[in-house]
């Protein structure tokens, strides 16, 4: 999935990025589907999560996560971690990568 | 568990061939890599750091640490380099990808504190990479 959103760094400077997030659940095949996740609904999950709460926005400003800790990547990414753990079958998800730019990319497993 | 990888890039130029071996038997095993004139790969090569996020400023490592590290200890010895000739560990072991992977995990363990070196992959054309792969608490 791909997104755009701003934030405010160390000092006080507004920056901005089109991210890229690939997420990664594991388990079993399920025998009648022959699937893991259905995909429609991994990626209406993915919309309602992370689209709906980031996309155009400044994760600094509009969004309630990083009042009390700084917006950098790896915090980023872990938040997006936590918010689609809470929201898929428990144990399911198993890596999820945020790209910010091409050259940099974070990565949050359990 | 956080994983924060970095990519960057160098061009360099090579030859594939040990000075202790006959240029028929650096030809046999390095084939058209071993011709004594030399040529030269666009690389890059991602770095892969692991550790606690500092919770005062949310990073594994301070901003620009990683890259001023890089550019002082990789890319200021290997960028725009014969690597043969102009890098003194290459004049005893053989630049391969694999010496080179090898040689850029050596240049930055120990330089990422409090983070920890888990992973180096040198990417040499589009076809070929090496990974190396490890804890540098652990080596």
């Amino acid at each position: 999935m791909d997104f755009s959103a701003s934030y405010r760094d160390a000092s006080g400077a507004t920056k901005g990025h089109n991210y890229e997030l690939e997420v990664t659940l594991s388990g079993e095949v399920d025998p009648a589907t022959g699937m893991v996740v259905d995909l429609k609904d991994l990626k209406e999950l993915m919309e309602r999560e992370v689209e709906a709460r980031f996309d155009h926005r400044s994760l600094s400003d509009d969004t309630p996560y990083f009042r009390e800790r700084p917006a950098t990547p790896e915090t980023f990414a872990q938040l997006i971690f936590e918010l689609l753990d809470a929201a898929l079958p428990k144990g399911s998800l198993y890596r999820v990568r945020l790209s910010p730019t091409r050259d940099l990319t974070v990565e949050v497993t359990r | 568990m956080i994983r924060l990888t970095r990519r960057f890039d160098f061009s360099a130029a090579h030859v594939l061939a040990r000075s202790d071996w006959s240029p028929e038997r650096n030809r046999s095993v390095y084939g058209k890599c071993a011709n004594p004139a030399g040529h030269g790969h666009n690389y890059s090569f991602e770095v892969t750091l692991e550790g606690a996020l500092d919770p005062r400023t949310g990073e594994l490592l301070p901003a620009g640490r990683l890259d001023e590290l890089v550019a002082a200890r990789v890319l200021r010895e290997l960028d725009g380099r014969f690597l043969n000739r102009d890098v003194p560990w290459f004049a005893r072991h053989v630049p391969t990808a694999e010496n080179i992977a090898k040689h850029i995990w050596d240049s930055l363990a120990g330089g990422v504190a409090p983070a920890r070196l888990v992973g180096v992959r040198l990417v040499e054309t589009r076809n070929n990479s090496v990974e190396i792969l490890g804890d540098e608490d652990s080596a």
